[in-house]
């Protein structure tokens, strides 16, 4: 396939804008203020119109003016109004959202019947993104905002790290948290107005959310969300533009949103550790684990009892340990030696059991005497008991089981 | 006694026109270990936050080593509730530590390695070295706590506010919390914490501050820790009574423990 010259311009505008939505979306998502973006996208819409009527012009410029203001205007009221009223900041965002986005709508309608012209390429395209009219000089643009934006972000990371994490620490350790904030809002807003000619208002807050949602799931530092972020959302950018490109009557901005969108998924099902797909496989593995415990515990339990060979019809074990697939794993591993009438530890089988139960004594021991613990590491099988407890706490504990068994 | 670390004068601080705290007057001596104690909602995190400059007063003004709160450029450490923050956060237990030494780094500077050694340095007095690469939300609430108290002070602050710091932490933690307050001590920082344990007050800290929206008592603990004090301070409250009779019951036998030896 030949890219045109133009299609290429458009191309590297639309990666440059979708890695600025990336960047300013994780610091959104890391500061809990997601919502802020889809207000501040909205409510552009009136300052849009407004800045037509009153401009008489369709230039960007003029439009995207008008656009900032109105930005500004909402993350303005947004932070604002739980401070002097009691409306809370979710009920806040919503109202800003509703209100300045109604009257932008009713404003478009206005524009449209009055035979301004509004009606045509202009407006229509800023409400749901048109790429293919974007002009090198607004390539240029997005491509210098994408580098300004990481420049400042990579230069303020550490104010940028507290004021998401605890701004309250921020303050009182006199790192300016009102400036970062304000600052952050700003990057946002000016994220947001040179996002809507290719994205539009209505969907403009999701390229900015979605990308740092989807980098979440594939890690946990701070600087490497920041980069998959804006990596998710130039993907997200190049991908929609090209599709978009190549059937024309495609708005671009849906394009854009359902690329993003679609590495979200990939996301969310795929990432190690923290995708669906491996969560799951982890929590089966650990049932799995779990069981086979049981069922070697089992087996030792009666082999301490009486002879140290098990008839399988007289299995003491519970029914729901002693499925085939315990027995299969176990002897496939070689802790269980079976014939047809018997099953046995194997000397490594036994060593296991003894292991898994002496440490499940020592916790239980350890969780008596010590009554505040975390409800998340209760649960524990014998590696972490081994390794969370201290050598010489285990031998003590040891000592106090082994009293209490003598006594 | 020594010079003041803190002085409070006259200090109503409101919110939406309610006062959360009315007319306190007190002073902090320096290098004093300083427990806040009141029933919830006496205004002892406030209290704390218009120490640290974060609220502004409807009147009044705080001094810290004889400068005026909001202009003075000295550093207080400080530990939030545990409860404050988000610990999901994609940070890892170094690099909330580091954020104690961000404020003497300055604009755009990044943490370098004296400033890693140190933090590192800090963590080892809280006993979590060998936890710097853990991200922050796989830690137990103690340990939570712990890094908390490791950045503070990696602020190397002359004062430190803890908020609450031993809310729900388990025995390991509390211990590691109290060895470093008495290093503090030993250094002669001052440290003044919102404590809500009355029993544990009397043989750990030599300055109490008695509030309930205004100042009922405030001073040296053996003067001012009494059962009347207390009484006055809880009076009213009748679930927060029995705590505070029991604590008196204590006083009045002269039967304390003293931490964990029961």
């Amino acid at each position: 396939m030949m890219i045109s010259p133009n299609t290429l311009v458009i191309l590297l505008g639309s990666t440059a804008l979708g890695t600025c939505c990336g960047l300013v979306g994780a610091l959104m998502l890391l500061k809990r203020r997601a919502l802020l973006a889809d207000a501040i996208a909205h409510s552009t819409l009136p300052g849009i119109c407004i800045a037509f009527l009153l401009g008489g012009s369709r230039s960007l410029a003029v439009l995207g003016v008008g656009a900032l203001l109105s930005a500004l205007l909402s993350a303005t009221l947004v932070s604002w109004l739980p401070r002097i009223t009691r409306i809370r900041k979710d009920a806040a965002t919503a109202c800003v959202l509703g209100i300045l986005f109604g009257a932008g709508i009713a404003l478009v309608g206005i524009i449209q019947r009055s035979g301004l012209g509004g009606s045509a390429a202009g407006l229509d395209g800023l409400l749901l993104g048109r790429t293919a009219g974007m002009l090198r000089s607004e390539a240029l643009l997005f491509g210098i905002s994408a580098m300004m934006m990481s420049l400042i972000i990579i230069s303020l990371r550490k104010e940028l790290l507290v004021s998401c994490f605890d701004p309250r620490f921020g303050l009182s350790a006199k790192i300016p948290a009102r400036s970062i904030d304000f600052l952050q809002t700003s990057l946002l807003a000016a994220t947001i107005v040179i996002a809507l000619p290719a994205v539009g208002v209505v969907l403009t807050a999701a390229l900015v959310v979605i990308p740092a949602a989807a980098g979440r799931f594939w890690t946990d530092r701070f600087d490497v969300l920041l980069a998959i972020s804006a990596l998710i959302g130039a993907a997200s950018g190049l991908i929609g533009t090209l599709l978009s490109s190549l059937h024309s009557n495609l708005p671009a901005g849906p394009v854009i949103v359902l690329s993003a969108t679609t590495l979200f998924i990939i996301s969310l099902l795929l990432a190690p550790g923290r995708g669906w797909i491996s969560r799951h496989m982890q929590q089966r593995s650990r049932l799995q684990d779990r069981q086979v415990r049981q069922f070697l515990d089992g087996i030792l339990s009666s082999e301490l009892e009486e002879s140290s060979l098990v008839v399988l019809k007289r299995q003491p074990v519970t029914t729901a340990a002693i499925d085939r697939r315990n027995l299969v794993v176990s002897s496939r591993n070689g802790w269980i030696e079976t014939d047809s009438q018997r099953i046995q530890l194997t000397p490594e089988g036994r060593r296991r059991a003894v292991r898994a139960r002496k440490a499940l004594q020592i916790w239980r021991e350890w969780l008596t005497s010590e009554a505040s613990i975390d409800r998340d590491l209760i649960d524990l099988d014998e590696q972490d008991i081994e390794k969370i407890l201290p050598p010489d706490l285990i031998d003590t504990l040891q000592r106090s089981i082994d009293h209490r068994g003598t006594s | 006694m020594n010079s003041p670390a803190i002085e409070i004068h006259d200090l109503t601080v409101s919110y939406r026109e309610k006062p959360v705290l009315w007319d306190i007057d007190a002073t902090i001596p320096e290098g004093s270990l300083c427990a806040i104690v009141g029933p919830n909602g006496a205004g002892k995190s406030t209290l704390l936050s218009a120490i640290l400059g974060t609220i502004h007063p409807a009147s009044g003004w705080l001094k810290i080593f004889d400068q005026e709160v909001g202009k003075s450029q000295e550093l207080i450490g400080f530990v939030p509730q545990r409860e404050s923050v988000d610990w999901d956060f994609p940070v890892d237990v170094l690099d909330v530590v580091l954020m104690g030494t961000y404020s003497k780094l300055g604009w755009f500077r990044r943490p370098g390695k004296a400033q890693r050694d140190w933090a590192m340095e800090c963590l080892e007095q809280v006993g979590m070295a060998d936890l710097k690469k853990r991200q922050v939300g796989e830690l137990s609430g103690g340990q939570q706590q712990r890094v908390f108290i490791a950045r503070s002070l990696a602020q190397d602050a002359r004062l430190i506010l803890m908020d609450e710091p031993f809310a729900g932490v388990d025995a390991a933690t509390e211990e590691a919390i109290r060895l470093v307050l008495l290093d503090l001590k030993k250094k002669g920082r001052t440290v003044v914490l919102v404590h809500h344990d009355l029993q544990t007050i009397e043989n750990f800290f030599d300055h109490v501050l008695l509030l309930n929206l205004r100042l009922v008592a405030a001073g040296p603990t053996a003067e001012i820790f009494t059962g009347e004090n207390l009484l006055r301070t809880y009076g009213g409250r009748l679930t927060l009574l029995d705590e505070a009779a029991e604590a008196v019951r204590r006083i009045r036998t002269g039967r304390s423990r003293t931490g964990r030896d029961q």
